[in-house]
């Protein structure tokens, strides 16, 4: 057993075992919280009845799409149609395999991490290609055409993005540039005299456009060619694409907590006054006030059973606070917790865009990308990378 | 120089951002979740017909003298009489209302010179067939039932 448990790859089998169980849960509350958060944008209420506050609707919206007719084009290229959006998900779910969602659970440390990541989600752009082309479909082909002239014009200023970090971080492994950012007691983002500040924008700016979502959203733009890519799909490989682009999101989101504000590190990780109110402190009051909020909506509910939901949710929070509360376990998962709240705090920016700025018109989104976030890019390339040189 | 700074720091993005972020109170919510919380509807709104009794003892107030009949543009309304040979009276023994014509003017209330038909504040008037539409004097007399779901 003992033997077991040092084995390297049992480590990481765990761990991907668990991601890959875990994953489409939590995608599913992300779309949840999406809708929600929209509707709030919105001034709207939201999904509502599925549970309480439409709590279980993740789960009714995935066996609705489970439980949906199969159905394939007559004209489609059936092999290319059924392999697309495995494709998709394949390579989103691989880039899980490098990220450091703690320093004690990851799956791996790879001296390439961010390359690898980067490389994935260029394939994953593949699976929409195929996926638009296969379908035989005016509206599929137009969608993935778009998204593939987006992913080829964005991922230039993305990458600049984190060549500039990674020249600060002088590593390519991810748990390496979170050591980095811990060793200087900075986040990257606010380094180098605040220079590195203009590539994070950019990441930002990129990473919607990256993942395809408003206001960057050409190739699914609803009221020009109906879904884009996935105009012909439904059912389970639609759940497919849908699994995949939240975990490109997820994932880009990812990079830009690892790469810009500092992974599982807390903030101002080498002031050690802060380790007690930030470490313990912090996620406890958190998970308190969450619970107690779930605690006073049970009042306004009127059925058993919706209260039952949220008085478990309730209950669930305020066992999390506790958790926080024990140093043993506190150090376990502390890292984990400050990676997924940054990471949430970035999705639900998007989110944020998405309920704010209306879609670009097709030139636009070209013009933003090659005449502004490109030659930016590049120009804070070169400032950083003078700047490092000049204080080294 | 004020606008290039404006455009540089993409403050027109960032004010857009603060507009949407400030409007999330649950205050503005417009949205009403229909059948559990039923909304409230003017006070002049005018909605299914009823015909009032008498809160004591049960009888209509309905003198039958055909004005509602007579007001009516749409002439829905069909009253069906009877002399009542001791009294010398005419007494109410139908009462149709034809709720699938009726564009609730609200003529015939005006035409009542005793207050027997009256439009509610009731708005769920949908039924299964065209039959359902058109009212007898019980379900006149009974008034709106509104049915009650459980959530």
């Amino acid at each position: 057993m003992e033997d077991l448990l040092s084995n390297p790859y049992v480590h990481s089998l765990i761990a991907t075992v668990l991601i890959i169980l875990l994953f489409p849960l939590v995608a599913g509350y992300i779309v949840l919280a999406e809708r929600k958060v929209l509707a709030d944008l919105q001034v709207r209420l939201g999904p509502m009845r599925v549970g309480p506050y439409g709590f279980l609707q993740p789960l009714a919206d995935a066996f609705k799409l489970l439980l949906k007719e199969d159905i394939i084009p007559a004209a489609a290229d059936k092999w290319i149609f059924w392999g697309a959006p495995v494709l998709s998900t394949f390579t989103a779910l691989t880039a899980f395999a490098v990220l450091p969602l703690s320093d004690k659970f990851y799956v791996a440390d790879v001296n390439i991490g961010i390359l690898f990541i980067l490389a994935m989600s260029s394939v994953g752009a593949l699976g929409l290609i195929l996926g638009g082309w296969s379908s035989n479909s005016k509206y599929s082909l137009l969608g993935s055409l778009r998204s593939a002239a987006q992913m080829v014009s964005y991922e230039v200023p993305l990458g600049f993005a984190v060549i500039t970090a990674l020249m600060v971080a002088e590593t390519l492994s991810m748990q390496g540039i979170i050591q980095t950012q811990l060793d200087k007691g900075v986040w990257i983002a606010f380094s180098n005299y605040g220079l590195m500040l203009v590539p994070t924008v950019l990441f930002l700016i990129a990473g919607v456009a990256e993942t395809n979502r408003a206001p960057f959203d050409l190739p699914e733009a609803e009221s020009e060619i109906v879904a884009g890519f996935h105009t012909e799909y439904s059912g389970f490989r639609f759940a497919l694409y849908f699994l995949a682009e939240y975990a490109s999101i997820f994932v880009i989101c990812s990079i830009a907590v690892t790469v810009f504000f500092g992974g599982w590190l807390r903030p101002f990780p080498s002031v050690e006054v802060l380790k007690d109110p930030l470490d313990v402190w912090f996620p406890i009051l958190l998970f308190v006030a969450i619970g107690a909020g779930c605690a006073i909506g049970v009042k306004r509910l009127l059925l058993p059973e919706q209260k039952a939901v949220i008085g478990v949710v309730a209950l669930g929070m305020f066992l999390i606070a506790g958790l926080f509360a024990i140093p043993a376990v506190n150090e376990l998962i502390i890292g984990f917790f400050w990676f997924l709240f940054k990471v949430l705090a970035i999705v639900y920016t998007f989110i944020w865009y998405r309920g704010t700025f209306p879609r670009f018109r097709y030139d636009q989104l070209m013009d933003v990308g090659w005449k502004y976030l490109i030659p930016i890019s590049m120009g804070a390339l070169i400032v950083n990378g003078a700047v490092l040189l000049a204080t080294s | 120089m004020k606008e290039f700074l404006k455009t540089v720091f993409l403050v027109d993005l960032l004010k857009g951002l603060w507009v949407t972020f400030r409007n999330q109170k649950p205050s503005l919510v417009y949205t009403e979740q229909y059948p559990e919380h039923r909304p409230s509807v003017a006070e002049r709104y005018r909605g299914a017909p009823r015909l009032n009794v008498h809160p004591e003892t049960d009888e209509t107030l309905c003198i039958a003298c055909n004005l509602c009949a007579l007001a009516c543009p749409e002439t829905l309304i069909v009253v069906g009489a009877e002399r009542n040979k001791e009294t010398r009276r005419k007494e109410l023994t139908t009462f149709t209302y034809d709720t699938s014509r009726c564009m609730f003017c609200g003529l015939c209330e005006d035409a009542c010179p005793v207050d027997a038909l009256e439009l509610t504040q009731d708005f769920e008037l949908a039924s299964y067939t065209r039959e359902g539409a058109i009212w007898d004097r019980q379900m006149l007399e009974e008034g709106p039932l509104p049915t009650q779901y459980r959530f």
